[in-house]
């Protein structure tokens, strides 16, 4: 009685091992419905709701100084965070759903991972084209004819079309990758792993702000961003966009799925 | 023969509680495998480590001749169907099977079809619509129709009709006469599945307590009916599995007896009933329990 | 199947009935090992070894690549042995009970000789369906 024995890992084994890797990307894409078009769809009808916001407000304005100041009012809007947010949450559901059916599939914790990454960074780029996209229309347009912004909000900077997308791409990725470390710590410990998580992150802010106010560092803070400039603040967030990916990734390789 | 997997003294524990207690066993190659036992007593675990999914305290585990943990070689020939088994919230049935076969290089689109007429599995509902038996229907036809060389089936079949689980119980030996692979399934409705398998492995509190083929694990136990006197006469110092009486009445069951010893107890009078597996395990499992409640 | 006996043991008991009944003649094939499998709702190994069983006794033989076919003479050689068994399983058990219920040695045959010859494919195939 012998034990069947496998050949050791070959080019072609390790061709099969991508395959397996795009297989999960493939398998987060395959509602995309749920992963994109109806979070379009919802931040479209945002976009309406806001036109009309806009119609109404200069509706009721007729002195032309007021429409102005109104207007640039607008420009301070935060109605496209919505899709940020919303992505976190896609991200954690993802991981907390597929998880346990994609290793019943004899997926490797690694393999999950690296495919789930491939389709995080690969729909924040998709996103960050949209939004650039409808940045420019939106432009293009004069804020679709009422001097709104939702998509050239202040925030997000008057730059070429690669820093626009520079920006979104890593604000998204951001997004999706503290999803993903969230969901990985609910993934391995679950409510009880929840719970010292959001203790801990609120620990850290409050003290982090008491630490900036003790310090009456606020005004450098404050210079800081200015000097950064959205691209630059961009740039920044990259490094913990990483941390969040490597804890993610460092949290999921003992966990244990559940059902 | 060959084993796909190997097992030698194997423990899991979680913090205080051992789940998995020094445990050692094998699977031959292309066998229908039963992981039976009560609730609770270790059946999911080993699965689970056995795809690598959980992670040994002690002891060593070969599948296909390697650590399965992280080892996509060997976790790429296996598929593991869990017992309710959650999906992503807007999952239709069809999400599942369109996406499937990009995990299993032997899957059967044609035979997938088949398997979903024979369930009568509406495809494009949401999952979380569908009823019990329709969500282990799903997974039920994943395990089979992906072929894997090494299927694990863990209580597939919760909320599935009594003609939907023949329909499994069918389909299963059909293809597995077929094409032969090997199949671990864990179930607690052991009658039904008893003829299906060929070897029976009981766990009870984290320990093997039965290993043997099924067919030598159904005879080796018989009741013994009769009047208690002429009972207890017959079977005199006998290692006694499970005892029961009413009045005068006692109804005994103990190993196998051989050929001679049937004729001497119809000589004497008595009765001679089969024990199912399923009442074998039942029995079993009690002697533990009491054993293990003296011993703490 | 019942409980009380090995399954592949009540297999080849099957095959034997199918034959001293001539469902399946001398020199035919009789169905495969999976056929049988998925016909009795039983595990591939086991009906293999119910019909390996028959091998061993000479009542089947294989035909290398077709597959399994009737000895001929086999029937003779199954009426044979099942007249040996039939002392032990029916006549044995029959008197015994008679003897509880006071039936005398007359009474008995009497009896044995006013009970109709049931026909037996008939009472097999009832007799399986209460088993399934």
């Amino acid at each position: 009685m012998t034990a069947i024995s496998y050949a050791p890992a070959t080019s072609a084994s390790r061709r099969g091992r991508m395959n397996r890797v795009l297989a999960v990307t493939r398998l987060h894409f395959v509602d995309i419905w749920s992963i994109f078009a109806v979070p379009f769809m919802i931040m479209i009808f945002i976009l309406l709701v806001n036109m009309a916001i806009w119609w109404l407000i200069l509706t009721s304005i007729s002195d032309p100084e007021s429409r102005a100041n109104a207007q640039e009012g607008f420009s301070y809007s935060g109605a496209s965070f919505y899709i940020y947010v919303y992505m976190m949450v896609v991200a954690i559901m993802t991981i907390n759903l597929t998880f346990s059916f994609a290793t019943g599939y004899g997926v490797t914790r690694r393999n999950f991972y690296l495919g789930t990454c491939i389709a995080f960074v690969t729909l924040s780029l998709l996103w960050a084209v949209v939004l650039t996209a409808l940045s420019y229309i939106e432009q293009a347009t004069n804020g679709w004819a009422l001097g709104g912004h939702m998509f050239s909000a202040i925030y997000f900077g008057d730059g070429a079309w690669y820093q626009r997308v520079f920006l979104h791409f890593v604000g998204m990725a951001f997004f999706f990758f503290v999803g993903a470390a969230v969901a990985t710590v609910y993934v391995r410990w679950k409510a009880s792993g929840m719970l010292t998580f959001f203790a801990s992150l609120v620990v850290l802010l409050v003290g982090g702000a008491a630490l900036v106010t003790l310090t009456e560092s606020w005004p450098r803070v404050g210079e800081w961003f200015v000097d950064a400039g959205s691209y630059g603040v961009a740039a920044w967030l990259l490094v913990p966009t990483a941390l969040a990916a490597a804890a993610g990734w460092l949290v999921l390789r003992k966990a244990t799925p559940r059902t | 023969m060959s084993a796909v997997v190997e097992v030698s003294n194997l423990t899991k524990r979680f913090g205080h509680f051992t789940a998995i207690d020094d445990v050692s066993f094998r699977v031959e190659e292309n066998t229908i495998h039963g992981l039976l036992g009560r609730n609770g007593a270790g059946k999911t675990t080993i699965m689970q480590l056995l795809t690598g999914q959980d992670f040994a305290t002690s002891g060593d585990i070969r599948v296909f001749g390697q650590s399965p943990v992280e080892n996509a070689a060997v976790l790429g020939n296996t598929c593991f169907i869990k017992e309710s088994q959650r999906y992503p919230d807007n999952f239709k049935p069809f999400h599942v099977f369109r996406s499937a076969p990009w995990f299993f290089p032997n899957w059967d689109e044609e035979y997938a079809q088949l398997l979903i007429a024979d369930f009568r599995l509406p495809l494009n509902r949401r999952i979380k619509k569908l009823s019990r038996g329709q969500l282990s229907a799903i997974g039920v036809i994943v395990g089979l129709a992906s072929r894997a060389p090494l299927t694990f089936f863990d209580e597939p079949y919760l909320g599935l009709d009594a003609v939907a689980r023949q329909i499994f119980y069918d389909r299963l030996l059909e293809d597995y006469a077929e094409r032969p692979r090997t199949v671990i399934l864990s179930t607690h409705l052991i009658d039904e599945v008893s003829n299906l398998l060929e070897h029976v492995l009981v766990i009870d509190e984290g320990r093997v307590i039965i290993d043997e083929a099924a067919e030598d694990a159904r005879g080796s136990a018989t009741t013994v009916v009769g009047p208690r006197g002429a009972v207890d006469a017959f079977l005199g110092r006998r290692e006694i599995l499970h005892r029961d009486g009413i009045g005068g009445l006692a109804s005994v069951t103990v190993g196998p007896l051989t050929g001679p010893e049937r004729a001497a107890a119809a000589a004497a009078g008595l009765e001679l009933a089969p024990v199912s597996l399923q009442q074998l395990i039942i029995r079993k499992t009690n002697v533990s329990q009491t054993e293990f409640e003296q011993s703490a | 199947m019942d409980e009380s006996r090995p399954i592949f043991v009540q297999i080849a008991e099957q095959i034997e009935n199918d034959i001293l009944d001539g469902v399946l003649a001398e020199e035919s094939q009789v169905p495969s090992t999976n056929e049988f499998a998925a016909f009795y709702r039983i595990n591939p190994a086991t009906a293999g070894k119910g019909v390996n069983l028959l091998v061993e006794s000479d009542v089947l033989y294989k035909k290398r690549g077709i597959g399994m076919f009737v000895r001929a003479g086999s029937r003779a050689l199954l009426v044979a042995k099942r007249r040996e068994q039939f002392q032990d399983e029916f006549v044995r058990p029959l008197v015994a009970e008679a003897a509880k219920l006071g039936i005398s040695a007359e009474e008995l045959t009497r009896m044995i000789s006013h009970t109709p010859a049931v026909d037996s494919p008939t009472a097999r195939i009832t007799g399986t369906e209460q088993v399934i």
